[in-house]
């Protein structure tokens, strides 16, 4: 379908429908997550030869994998013989996959290995042409990202300019990241898009929605005080990724420290060595100040505060979101333990950050739905047209304030880039 | 009352009493006495499950990520949100009904160990429903002649969580 007209950049409005409308849905699912990189894994969570996870690419069931040879493969987790999921676990060790059907068997390759009665397939079968469906793979600095699309550019160039930005939290130190063990997963009755547009830009939304969390976790104090919205706040976007954030270098540190100091202390003794490698900006006033952030089109995180997430689309109407803690591997045990429990108590199905952004993410995908309600637009128009690409000091677009809908304008700029192009060679590089 | 463990059926009925006891003020959100229940030093823990193979199964392992890693004093913090006006997914109230079933009392040292299964059930608004299932491990104190909660494990059956948020205890 023609999704053109739903989506509004330059007046600043998104047509309701792009929320539970069943063939938007589809289509996202076939331009979208069937042609973007996707976050799969982190390297962190695959450490030896034969471990595995299971995830989704758009609604496609995946298996993660370290084969012997080294490299991660990502492989489609439906068997090509009648179609049955192989991999039933979440995540573990395994040198095959066998489907319980028939018995046709998997490396952790995909490649086709052998199958219950192969005698009887002799001369039936050409067995290398009937492996499972690789994705493509490749990482960026510990995360992995797969794509279905063989034309899409490698990842370093989907990412872009905004590699900048990853880089803050992916290249604090000489040993890099890793992901802290086991996600916590639970459902939204909601639009994936709700989650993503939410982390890419909604800092407007921080300090109403989620005043009764701030309070409650640093004894008193509302959002505005550790969230300045100074003059020089920003958006900052690129190739429909963003990131939003103040340049205190505090606000969230001063969140997580307040009742747990040795998180504070750890950023206060790496901070000199975080600059040698990020330079000043980066390393002293855009981490550690409140941020928000999403790669295209359903991986986010929040620097900082370590969760990491993916919006895996059930549905136009319901999302599974995964979310794990991302730390440091130079960090000791009690900085971890105190980053894993302040990211579980803040922004977790059980955080009390988190804990009242479901509530309107459902009611919005609900209530859009009415017949007449729909027919209305729904405003982004707040800031629009005020982002320059010409920054002397940030990459990618730039808007300021941050109290803005520019980078959720951004987003669905990326999004009708996508949903309109027939292939990827029509899908602007840059933007 | 003194942890007997000569007198099993005195034992089982004190717990059932307690467990009785707390569902109703977890129902009613009338935390502080929940908390009056509860040991200065207690660990309240609900680690995230996972589906894996038997050969790779593996306990609950505190390093690993949670829902709840709680002290008395977090959970005091937790409770606070309510009392700041702009919860606004508590507003209107959410209704929960704890059953507690199952129990088994095992003396341990002085202290109590106990086994319990639960089904909370959750009602927002229109028809928001969530079911939550599961067992919970206990290990219990007397305190001034009265039973009081020093540790708690909650193992959820549900691997990915149903639901949209988990604002209630089990």
């Amino acid at each position: 379908m023609d999704v053109s007209g739903l989506i509004d950049t330059r007046e600043g409005w998104v047509d309701r429908r792009i929320f539970w409308d069943e063939a938007v849905y589809q289509q996202e699912l076939d331009r979208v997550f069937a042609r973007a990189w996707l976050f799969v894994a982190h390297e962190s969570e695959l450490p030896n030869a034969g471990d595995f996870l299971t995830t989704y690419m758009g609604q496609d069931s995946v298996i993660v994998a370290r084969h012997s040879d080294g490299r991660i493969r990502v492989f489609t987790n439906s068997c090509t013989h009648r179609g049955n999921r192989i991999c039933f676990a979440d995540a573990g060790h395994a040198r095959q996959f066998t489907c319980n059907y028939h018995g046709w068997s998997f490396g952790t390759d995909g490649a086709l290995l052998g199958m219950h009665e192969e005698a009887h397939y002799a001369g039936w079968l050409d067995k290398p042409r009937w492996g499972l469906h690789n994705a493509r793979v490749e990482t960026y600095k510990g995360l992995v990202f797969a794509c279905f699309d063989a034309e899409a550019p490698s990842l370093e160039e989907y990412l872009g300019d905004y590699r900048w930005y990853l880089d803050i939290v992916l290249d604090q130190t000489d040993e890099g990241t890793e992901f802290i063990g086991g996600c916590v997963r639970n459902d939204f009755q909601a639009n994936w898009k709700f989650g993503a547009e939410n982390f890419i830009g909604d800092s407007l939304h921080a300090s109403w929605t989620h005043d009764s969390g701030a309070k409650a976790n640093t004894f008193g104090k509302p959002v505005p005080d550790f969230m300045p919205v100074a003059p020089d706040s920003f958006h900052a976007n690129a190739n429909g990724h963003g990131w939003e954030g103040g340049t205190d270098g505090i606000g969230t540190l001063g969140l997580l420290g307040l009742r747990r100091p040795a998180i504070m202390a750890y950023y206060q003794q790496k901070r000199a060595d975080m600059a040698r490698r990020l330079g000043e900006l980066r390393a002293t006033r855009l981490f550690g100040s409140v941020v928000s952030a999403s790669v295209f089109p359903n991986f986010s995180y929040l620097p900082g505060i370590g969760t990491m997430r993916v919006w895996l689309p059930k549905g136009p109407r319901r999302i599974e979101l995964r979310a794990w803690t991302i730390v440091n591997r130079d960090m000791p045990d009690a900085v971890r333990d105190a980053i894993r429990d302040a990211c579980m108590e803040t922004f977790s199905p059980s955080g009390v950050f988190e804990m009242d952004d479901g509530e309107n993410w459902e009611n919005a995908t609900r209530a859009n739905e009415g017949v007449v309600t729909r027919r209305q637009r729904l405003h982004y128009g707040l800031r629009v047209g005020t982002s320059r690409r010409d920054d002397p000091d940030l990459p990618g677009n730039i808007a300021r304030p941050m109290y803005s809908d520019v980078n959720q304008l951004a987003f669905y700029q990326r999004w009708l880039d996508f949903m309109t192009a027939p292939s990827w060679r029509d899908i602007p590089r840059v933007r | 009352m003194l942890i007997d463990s000569s007198n099993d059926a005195a034992l089982w009925f004190a717990v059932q009493r307690l467990y009785a006891a707390e569902a109703r003020y977890l129902d009613e959100e009338d935390y502080e006495r929940w908390f009056a229940l509860l040991t200065e030093d207690l660990e309240y823990w609900m680690p995230t499950r996972e589906t894996r193979f038997r050969r790779d199964e593996a306990p609950p392992d505190p390093q690993r990520m949670n829902f709840y890693r709680e002290t008395l004093e977090s959970l005091r913090m937790r409770a606070s949100r309510l009392a700041t006006g702009t919860a606004w997914s508590e507003n209107p109230r959410t209704r929960y009904r704890h059953l507690i079933t199952n129990v088994e009392v095992f003396p341990a040292g002085g202290e109590l160990r106990t086994l319990s299964n639960f089904i909370v059930y959750r009602h927002r608004l229109e028809r928001e429903e969530a079911w939550l299932v599961g067992r919970r491990e206990d290990t219990l104190r007397t305190l001034d002649g009265e039973l009081r909660i020093a540790r708690r494990t909650v193992l959820l059956d549900q691997t990915v969580l149903r639901s949209k948020n988990l604002n209630v205890y089990l």
